[in-house]
């Protein structure tokens, strides 16, 4: 599968359809590694469920013994015997939970590390159609779900079936008349349980898809707070949440009554079981009783009070392992949505990787060197950045470029101006490899892009976004992040480049200090020096810069200004600029309108043009203007 | 302090709740010690009692339920119990032809069903009787389960219900304070744990504590050391468990926490993933994240580990308490002490209640976890609302006339003000006009105007009423707003547009859109006016919204329009379209303009020019032009970058219309 085809998925949380047996199939083909646990489960609950069907047998020889001959050696006998087997019992549970426990961390772990990794490689186009919260709950809550499910179903359904079959020998061998007798509530249990499944497994589903209406309703009525105050939108909005909240009840309630008469029902089925056992054991029992004083030991009529005791224990037992089998599988129904979208997110095959010959040349060149880097044995410096004929659409029919050509040198800086929507953002994600032209090329010192390493590539990219993102962690962390052996005195040197240093020192811990999650900790300009300073240490042949638009203040602003013409020395940078003074440096301007370079030349020769870039500047310079307007009468206020 | 009034403790967490106890022993050290750990003893008592309260008026309308779903499970327990009694007085009394030996209750009950030998001939008897008990029992657990189930739903409705009506009557200052993924937390999973309370908890402890009360006079009336052996390690049982997961609490938590952390690790590397690929950094990423998975699967191994260990052993004690029945049973019935049958009977006691009772420990330790997620939902519950006194006189209808005098205002959180000595008058269909940079206090105009934060010095009045006394409904069902970022709701667009005014016909709607300069932009859209909005629906661009709320205000004909910088992502062809079509309705509100483009507020009555939340400027456009300062400073950038632009493409701020259709 494709990463572009699995869209659909998205909106389909929720999926009702039969067991798909295949997909399990291959689910439960990640717990291959575990082998061995798998086997131990299921030998314990097939284990289990022989001192289970061993116990009232037990107990029914212990009845007869005691009852007919008094206190003997072999009652003393039957006691440790009987010990003995609740010790192996309570060692096949620790054991068996044990062996759970293995199997579920394990799978989980491996289930999250390979959608982890597969997410590492997957193209952005992916990303663009899920977000990062649906992301996030694949490998967290679907992982949980998948693994936690595995390792019961596996000791249960042993030990389910042979529990069942292990009573059912068990009454066959003692007395098979009577077996036949209890035998009969196993149809009438089977239908019952599989009905009130069915039915918990509806309600089941109406209450997830119910539930996650409210709370929806609950992040609207937060988030569009002041719209309903100022709407007077509160006594409809409750009016509209109480028919969700009634909804809910229903469902919730209609579940509650199936398994408040589930459960009761097997029940009674159970005792009609114990019953039945009573009046047939009970007349077979009398015949026998009759024949021993009549003197005639009929092998057919052999019956003792023991036996009967061990049927009715049997007769009550049966409801549990159908019931848990029906649980089981219920399971399986109800997580076949996660299983379908965890496996299918392992299925994606990343749009943008090495081709094969690549990945032969870099495991050739790195067999002789012993670079870190995987080096696919082209040429490393990069010398000429160029796009020919390349159209680029993310939905057929909708060319975001259009047959787009140009071409930059070593230590060239282009600047990207045009409105938003235009296509800058996809010129660079096109030059980044982030993704590829869907038709045309991209050659990188006269070589198509894609025959070389992307991770070579990627590895000489410095990129600064319009909203840095740092990680958690210190401020150290995060700029060593763009070359992670770097020393902390080249760590320092990349922040002082960047004029990053001194509000660090300024900061309580310094460079150790902590930037919160996603840097929430520093304001935007700081974060901005941290991420300059992060692509700086990094060195790259390729610079990338979104301009920041966000107001920052003056002073900061001027801080990032020339911390940016010290970054874009030397280097090829793309800049979507919005910046006059970041904009006249340029070495080339590319006014970029509904995918296509409408102009191009330097600032000089498009401002004698008086087009499209002459309004975009002129428009730019009233709005610095007017800053620095509203800025200096702030000043001589403040003054 | 915290001695005079434990109330006020209650609301500390654990942690803190310790740290007291040790202040008070520290600080009250020359009293003696029997009298602190009275008082200790009181404190505990009053959180105790407190939290009772609380659950007993949770439980309220719905108490009557709950005492019959009580009443059916003693029934059915009851019931369940004299199940087993049905085969042993068959065995003793009919089948094992030995009527002599039984006793004397047995013989009394096969008297009652006919005499030993009509039972021995008619043995469908018993099972009939044993099918009628057990289905007694189970009509009884159906109740028990149906009342118990409709007084936890109605509960749980009820408890959402009032948590989305408070929500929605908090005060603006609650909502800048708190956060929303809290907020929804509390509303969504705190009150999932509550249910498993109400639903599960307090029912699982009522059948554990019924199923072990019923069948002890039961069992003394057939055999008493029989039945002191019966109940031999039920506290060593339940005990047991209460200790364990008292002890193993903070293996739970460690492994909730290397949960989280995982969880951020993947939500990081997931938001920044551009960052990660443009330094090539996956691999890192990929140890990182290994590291914090790896340690959340040792957490979470160890956890099975010691549940292994805790089930195993709980199991073994249970296994021998039924050993102990067994053993000791086979024994007495080896001396004819005991019954088969009555030897039967215990067994199958035993296993009723020896299983429930092993879950009491484990139930008991959530209670816990119930307790928090409720205290968490009275802190919403309890917040205050936003005050609604009752207005002296309610005016019919209001006139629009909007005066401030001396206004100052400024944040509960901040003792900086907001606002200054603010003071201005609009007259009825007239437009105000506001300026000036982000910050400098026009929307907290807005926001007072609205009643959605009260101010504290100074009077605004509207038909020359006191704001303050007038209901903030009836001042917003007046007043129409369109914010920068206005929120639609996921419903179609047009129940999002006729919200301002229901009764509102289509062509009083399409007029609205025409004037905002929408009704081309919905048309356009395959299910045009019925085209859901919002994440099961289309995503509308910035400009849109603008321009849908714009129309969704209109149609609502307040007697107040406010604009907060309403058509910012609108494109400036398409907002001289609309401020042409706004001119027309002159006259029908008292408008309060915020724009950034001074060209939007040219026509305005009144032009205040605010800084730093005080008005520096003010006067009509003609006048503000004719003095020095920041608004004629303003006015001869803009026009001079405008003279040289026509459509213009705005790089940056200003979404331009054909952004705003061009495909993403």
């Amino acid at each position: 599968m494709s990463d572009s085809q699995s869209t659909n998925t998205m909106r389909d949380e929720e999926y009702r359809g039969r067991l798909d047996l295949k997909l399990w199939g291959r689910i439960f083909g990640h717990t291959r590694p575990y082998l061995k646990q798998v086997i131990g489960l299921g030998g314990s609950g097939i284990l289990l469920a022989g001192v289970e069907t061993v116990t009232p047998s037990l107990v029914g020889l212990v009845i007869d013994e005691a009852s007919m001959n008094g206190m003997t050696g072999r009652l003393v006998t039957y006691g440790v015997l009987y010990a003995a087997m609740l010790l192996f019992m309570c060692y096949l549970i620790w054991y068996f939970i044990v062996m759970a426990g293995q199997v579920v961390t394990g799978v989980g772990f491996d289930l999250r590390r390979k959608g982890f990794e597969r997410l590492q490689e997957l193209s952005f186009s992916y990303y663009d159609r899920h977000s990062v919260g649906w992301l996030v709950s694949r490998l967290t809550s679907d992982c949980s779900k998948l693994s936690s499910l595995m390792p019961w179903f596996c000791l249960d359904i042993c030990w389910g079936l042979s529990l069942l079959c292990g009573i059912t020998t068990a009454m066959l061998f003692r007395n098979w008349q009577l077996a036949l007798m209890v035998l009969a509530i196993v149809p009438p249990l089977c239908i019952v349980t599989a009905f009130f499944q069915m039915r918990l497994l509806g309600t089941s589903r109406n209450m997830r898809r119910t539930n996650s209406m409210i709370t929806s309703s609950f992040n609207e009525a937060i988030m569009g707070i002041r719209t309903t105050k100022a709407l007077v939108r509160e006594e409809a909005n409750l009016d509209e949440f109480q028919v969700l909240s009634t909804k809910m009840h229903d469902y919730s309630f209609r579940n509650a009554l199936h398994s408040a008469a589930y459960l009761p029902m097997v029940i009674t089925l159970g005792s009609l079981g114990v019953g039945l056992a009573l009046w047939r054991g009970g007349f077979l029992y009398d015949s026998a009783a009759a024949a021993r004083t009549l003197g005639v030991s009929d092998a057919e009529g052999t019956l003792t009070l023991g036996t009967l005791i061990a049927f009715m224990q049997y007769a009550a037992l049966f409801y549990m392992p159908i019931q848990e089998l029906a649980q089981r599988f219920t399971d399986v129904q109800n997580a076949q949505a996660a299983a379908e979208r965890v496996q299918s997110l392992l299925d994606t095959v990343p749009e943008i990787q090495d081709t094969p010959e690549v990945l032969a040349a870099i495991a050739s060149s790195n067999g002789n060197g012993d670079s870190s880097m995987p080096l696919d044995g082209g040429d490393e410096v990069i010398k000429s950045i160029e796009f020919r004929n390349v159209s680029f659409w993310y939905k057929e029919g909708e060319s975001v470029l259009d047959n787009f050509n140009f071409r930059v040198h070593a230590g060239q800086t282009i600047a990207l101006v045009g409105a938003t929507g235009g296509g800058k953002s996809t010129i660079v994600s096109l030059a980044a490899r982030f993704y590829e032209p869907c038709s045309g090329e991209v050659l990188i010192s006269g070589v198509d892009y894609r025959e070389r390493s992307l991770h070579w590539l990627q590895s000489n990219l410095g990129v600064v976004l319009q909203a840095p993102h740092l990680f958690s962690g210190t401020i150290r962390d995060n700029i060593r992040y763009g070359r992670l052996e770097a020393t902390d005195a080249q760590v320092e040197e990349a922040a002082r480049m960047v004029n990053a240093h001194e509000f660090i020192m300024e900061m309580d811990e310094g460079y150790g200090s902590e930037v919160g999650e996603g840097g929430t900790l520093l304001s935007t300009g700081q974060r901005q020096l941290v991420s300059l300073a992060r692509a700086v240490l990094a060195d790259p042949q390729i610079f990338i810069m979104d301009e920041a638009t966000s107001s920052v203040d003056t002073e900061t602003e001027r801080l990032i200004q020339s911390a940016i013409e010290a970054v874009l020395c030397g280097r090829i940078s793309f800049v979507i600029a919005h910046r006059l003074s970041t904009i006249q440096r340029a070495d080339v301007i590319l006014v970029i309108e509904a995918g296509r370079i409408t102009e191009q030349g330097s600032h000089e020769e498009l401002m004698n043009k008086r087009g499209r870039y002459y309004t975009l500047y002129t428009r730019q310079f009233s709005r610095e203007r007017e800053a620095s307007v509203l800025e200096s009468s702030e000043n001589g206020r403040s003054a | 302090m915290l001695y005079t009034d434990p109330r006020s403790v209650i609301r500390l967490d654990g942690g803190s709740l310790v740290r007291v106890f040790v202040n008070c022993g520290l600080r009250e050290q020359q009293q003696p010690l029997h009298k602190r750990i009275r008082r200790l003893e009181r404190l505990v008592w009053w959180i105790m009692l407190d939290k009772a309260r609380k659950i007993w008026k949770l439980l309220e309308g719905q108490r009557l339920r709950y005492a019959g779903a009580t009443a059916a499970l003693i029934v059915a327990s009851c019931f369940l119990y004299l199940a087993p009694l049905v085969p042993q007085i068959t065995i003793d009394g009919v089948i094992a032809r030995d009527p002599e030996r039984a006793s004397p209750f047995v013989k009394r009950m096969v008297e009652l069903l006919g005499g030993q030998s009509f039972v021995a001939d008619n043995l469908w008897l018993p099972c009939v009787l044993i099918l009628g008990i057990t289905g007694i029992a189970g009509l009884f657990t159906y109740f028990r389960g149906r009342l118990s189930a409709k007084a936890c739903e109605t509960i749980i409705r009820d408890v959402r219900d009032r948590v989305y009506d408070q929500l929605q009557h908090l005060s603006c200052s609650y909502f800048d304070k708190t956060e929303t993924g809290d907020l929804i937390q509390r509303c969504t999973s705190d009150v999932d744990t509550m249910r498993n309370f109400l639903s599960m908890q307090i029912v699982e402890i009522g059948r554990a504590m019924v199923m072990l009360l019923v069948p002890i006079p039961l069992m003394l009336a057939i055999d008493v050391p029989m039945t002191i052996v019966s109940v031999l390690l039920i506290p060593i049982v339940s005990g047991f468990s209460f200790v364990f997961f008292i002890k193993v609490k903070h293996a739970f938590k460690e492994s909730d926490e290397a949960e989280g952390a995982m969880t951020t690790v993947v939500q990081e590397n997931l938001t920044g993933i551009r960052v990660v690929r443009a330094f090539a950094r996956q691999e890192y990423e990929c140890e990182k994240f290994e590291q914090k998975a790896d340690a959340h699967r040792r957490l979470d191994y160890r956890l099975y580990y010691i549940l292994a260990w805790f089930w195993s052993s709980s199991d073994l004690l249970c296994f021998t308490q039924r050993g102990l029945v067994v053993g000791a049973g086979a024994y007495w019935l080896a001396t004819g002490r005991l019954q088969v049958g009555e030897y039967f009977y215990f067994i199958t006691a035993v296993n009723m209640f020896i299983w429930p009772v092993r879950m009491m420990g484990r139930i008991l330790t959530d209670l816990g976890k119930a307790l928090v997620a409720f205290d968490r939902l009275n802190e919403i519950l309890d917040a205050p609302r936003e005050t609604m006194p009752t207005p002296d006189e309610t005016p019919e209808v209001i006139q629009g006339e909007i005066e401030f005098a001396n206004v100052t205002f400024s944040h509960v959180t901040s003792k900086e003000p907001v606002l200054h000595d603010i003071s201005f008058r609009v007259e009825q269909g007239k437009t105000l006009a506001l300026v000036g940079q982000s910050g400098s206090g026009k929307s907290t105009i807005v926001n007072l105007l609205l009643r959605f934060y009260d101010y504290q010095h100074g009077s605004i009045r509207l038909d020359g009423r006191e704001l303050k006394h007038i209901d903030r409904q009836f001042i917003r069902s007046q007043s129409s707003v369109v914010m920068q970022e206005p929120f639609l709701y996921s419903k179609t667009l047009r129940e999002n547009l006729v919200i301002g005014r229901p009764a509102a016909g289509e062509d009083e709607m399409m007029e609205a859109t025409a004037v905002a300069a929408v009704h081309e932009s919905i048309i356009d859209f395959d299910d045009g006016y019925d085209t859901m909005v919002g994440e099961r629906g289309v995503m509308l661009s910035g400009g849109q919204r603008q321009r849908v709320a714009l129309a969704r205000a209109l149609l609502a004909d307040p007697a107040v329009l406010i604009l907060d910088d309403a058509l910012s992502a609108v494109d400036a062809e398409t907002e001289d379209m609309i401020l042409t079509a706004l001119r027309t309705r002159r006259g029908r509100h008292t408008t309060i303009v915020i724009a950034h483009r001074l060209s939007t507020l040219l026509h305005a009555d009144e032009i205040l020019v605010l800084h730093h939340g005080r008005v520096v400027q003010r006067g009509t456009h003609g006048q503000l032009l004719g003095q020095k300062g920041l608004y004629r400073r303003l006015w001869h950038i803009q026009t001079s970058s405008s003279a040289a632009s026509d459509d213009a493409i705005v790089p940056g701020t200003t979404t331009s219309q054909a952004a705003e259709n061009a495909p993403a």
